[in-house]
């Protein structure tokens, strides 16, 4: 991503075992970095970056950060890349202003650290500016934003000329976040990228193929890859009250509702457009934690009528011989057809409106003191 | 006219001819919504519920003069629908479609910026001004008519409030679902703008929900133009940080400290905000706003 947009960095080869790490720190010369190849951030911290000194020590490290996982993600590469000294470093980012709906340039010469603690401890060392997407960067805003941060002649073209490879491995990869952490001057003058994170958007991935992302690389929890497969959020908590809910918002209410007296198993959400098939997945999905102790139903009928999705509830019901109390609050298209079909299959049905009524009525039924 | 859309406003429906276009579109005429045309490319000369299909969007409004369009239109061809919508002088656009690369909305947003045209979404359930008309997905029977605006984050917890609202004898004037992404076209202070001066509003509900800057930019407006007054409910007090909690733009940066509901309760209490613990509880502190002491 990064070397064919011309950004500079340090030799380097992937390795998936210690003695190809070995091999390649020979063609490579020491010293070198050993670093863990995963789709996660924080990897320093949690020990996959190490310096090694001789062959040895690499394939000692390569050794431990292979058998390591980073965040729940096991490491099956590594990257040996050569140690550059340091004479200075930068950090060089472009993110989304959320807010204003712009891409922000971020420029920094104190690098290293994390921008946020750039950020808070030497503010006057952090220069931002909002970007026009369909203009770019323009090579003026970049040079401008060099010379803020007290950059001159040769050093201040080369950096900009890095900043505007950045913004377009930010365009042309649907970045939410590029960034280049630190960019390293090193003492011959050569600028070196030597660690760097991309945050690609997922909505963006249809555009994408050829990165290859496959799930479960990037998302460690079973029960939250089943959930993208099935094409609903599911997020694993510790407790064992289950949810489903049609929509995010409803989900983290009914959520913050549920954790007063009982602790919820998970959040869901299952999106609008719910089928039979879909809610018959999702008790599923939800059910394969262990210890749950009832499933609480939270769905409004937005983009299809909702006696669909009761159909699917109460046929999982039948065939896995669900036992555990099902609760179901189900408003919105065809809400009286939907609480016949629940109520003829033993799910218990709340007909108030609020959702705090619901989960009282839940709580009365588990016996959960007040 | 409540705010955005009325009973007279001439919609436009795109991406009528696909499965959820066209029920949604019976859903939208029954409603009450004054539905002039559809778009879908190469679809033109069809009709769906009694509806012309057009082509494009400047032939729908050169021969129905639609005003305003709905979107059900898939995430890769947003980009150039809102372009050509935009282009045809659309002075309303209402983005249902979830999924939309952030890229394609940060562009379209450029684009809009200096052109006179409102777009609410993306990942919109819709925008509804009670007993008049809707655009979008939200089920007719989950609202009442009445005096107060709701601006929400969130599709289903719009239902929720509103239901509960109108349970307490409460209607609502405009409910807006402002999207639940990253980046949305319309911020939550232009929408309290809008109701401030709307003469059909007295109160305004603000529905939020972890992640993102909406509410505490919101209250920064509140603090400096509102004299209706404001209540707020804020989701996911319960949401672990760092995982998106089903919408887009709903997740808590624990290294930044940033959209904890925490922060967003605070910016909005300083400023006078009533904030409701649970969903239902809003009836009540509306009731207190509303009922001379």
């Amino acid at each position: 991503m990064f070397c064919r947009e011309g950004i500079p960095v340090p030799d380097y080869a992937l390795a998936g075992s210690p003695k190809e790490a070995r091999e390649k720190a020979q063609e490579i010369g020491l010293p070198v970095m050993v670093k863990a190849q995963v789709l996660t951030e924080g990897r320093w911290l949690a020990g996959g970056v190490k310096t090694a000194q001789s062959l040895d020590e690499v394939e000692k490290a390569a050794s431990h950060i292979l058998d390591s996982s980073i965040r729940g993600l096991p490491v099956q590469q590594v990257m040996v890349a050569r140690k550059v000294e340091t004479a200075r470093e930068f950090y060089l980012g472009i993110t989304v202003d959320e807010y204003r709906g712009t891409p922000m340039a971020i420029l920094s010469a104190e690098g290293g650290v994390s921008i946020n603690e750039i950020a808070n401890n030497r503010p006057e060392s952090v220069v931002s500016r909002p970007v026009s997407i369909t203009k770019g960067l323009l090579p003026s805003e970049a040079w401008h934003m060099c010379r803020e941060v007290g950059l001159s002649g040769k050093e201040l073209t080369q950096v900009a000329d890095i900043l505007s490879a950045l913004y377009r491995v930010f365009r042309n990869y649907d970045a939410l976040v590029a960034e280049i952490n630190p960019l390293a001057r090193t003492p011959q003058g050569d600028y070196l990228a030597l660690d760097a994170k991309v945050e690609i958007d997922d909505s963006g991935l249809f555009r994408h193929p050829e990165l290859n992302l496959a799930m479960e690389n990037r998302i460690p929890n079973p029960l939250e890859r089943k959930g993208r497969e099935i094409g609903v959020t599911y997020v694993e908590l510790d407790g064992d009250i289950a949810i489903i809910a049609s929509g995010a918002g409803l989900g983290m209410a009914s959520m913050d509702i549920i954790s007063q007296r009982m602790r919820p198993a998970n959040f869901l959400e299952t999106g609008g457009a719910i089928t039979a098939d879909l809610l018959y997945k999702v008790m599923d999905l939800v059910l394969q934690k262990k210890g749950i102790r009832a499933v609480f139903i939270n769905v409004y009928g937005g983009i299809n009528p909702i006696h669909e999705g009761a159909k699917g509830v109460v046929r999982y019901m039948q065939e896995h011989n669900v036992t555990i109390p099902v609760m179901a609050k189900a408003l919105g298209n065809h809400q009286e057809e939907t609480w016949e079909i629940f109520k003829e299959h033993g799910v218990h049905v709340v007909t108030d409106v609020s959702t705090e009524k619901g989960i009282e009525q839940l709580a009365r039924l588990l016996e959960v003191g007040t | 006219m409540s705010i955005l859309l009325n009973r007279e406003t001439r919609v436009l429906v795109q991406g009528i001819t696909g499965r959820i276009g066209r029920v949604q579109t019976k859903w939208m005429l029954e409603y009450g919504t004054n539905v002039v045309a559809g778009v879908t490319p190469g679809k033109g000369g069809e009709e769906v519920e009694g509806i012309p299909v057009y082509d494009t969007v400047a032939e729908a409004v050169a021969k129905q003069g639609a005003e305003a369009s709905v979107f059900f239109v898939p995430p890769p061809a947003i980009k150039e629908a809102a372009l050509q919508t935009i282009d045809a002088g659309i002075r309303l656009i209402v983005v249902v479609t979830e999924h939309i690369p952030v890229h394609d909305v940060m562009e379209i947003r450029e684009y809009a910026s200096d052109r006179d045209v409102q777009i609410i979404g993306p990942t919109s359930p819709g925008v509804i001004t009670v007993g008049e008309a809707k655009m979008g997905i939200m089920p007719g029977n989950m609202f009442t008519p009445g005096r107060i605006g709701v601006i929400s984050r969130s599709g289903t917890l719009s239902y929720e409030i509103s239901i509960n609202l109108a349970t307490g004898g409460l209607g609502q004037s405009t409910v807006v679902g402002i999207g639940a992404d990253p980046v949305i076209f319309t911020n939550m202070p232009e929408l309290l703008r809008l109701f401030e001066k709307d003469p059909d509003t007295d109160l305004v509900v603000i529905v939020g929900e972890v992640g993102g800057v909406q509410e505490e930019k919101a209250a920064e407006f509140i603090d400096r133009w509102m004299t209706k007054p404001v209540v707020a409910y804020i989701a996911g007090h319960n949401a672990p940080e760092g995982k998106r909690m089903g919408h887009a733009g709903a997740i808590i940066h624990g290294e930044y400290g940033m959209g904890t509901p925490q922060g967003k309760i605070a910016a909005l209490r300083e400023v006078g905000v009533d904030i409701a613990r649970y969903p239902a509880d809003v009836v009540g502190l509306v009731k207190k706003h509303l009922t001379p002491p």
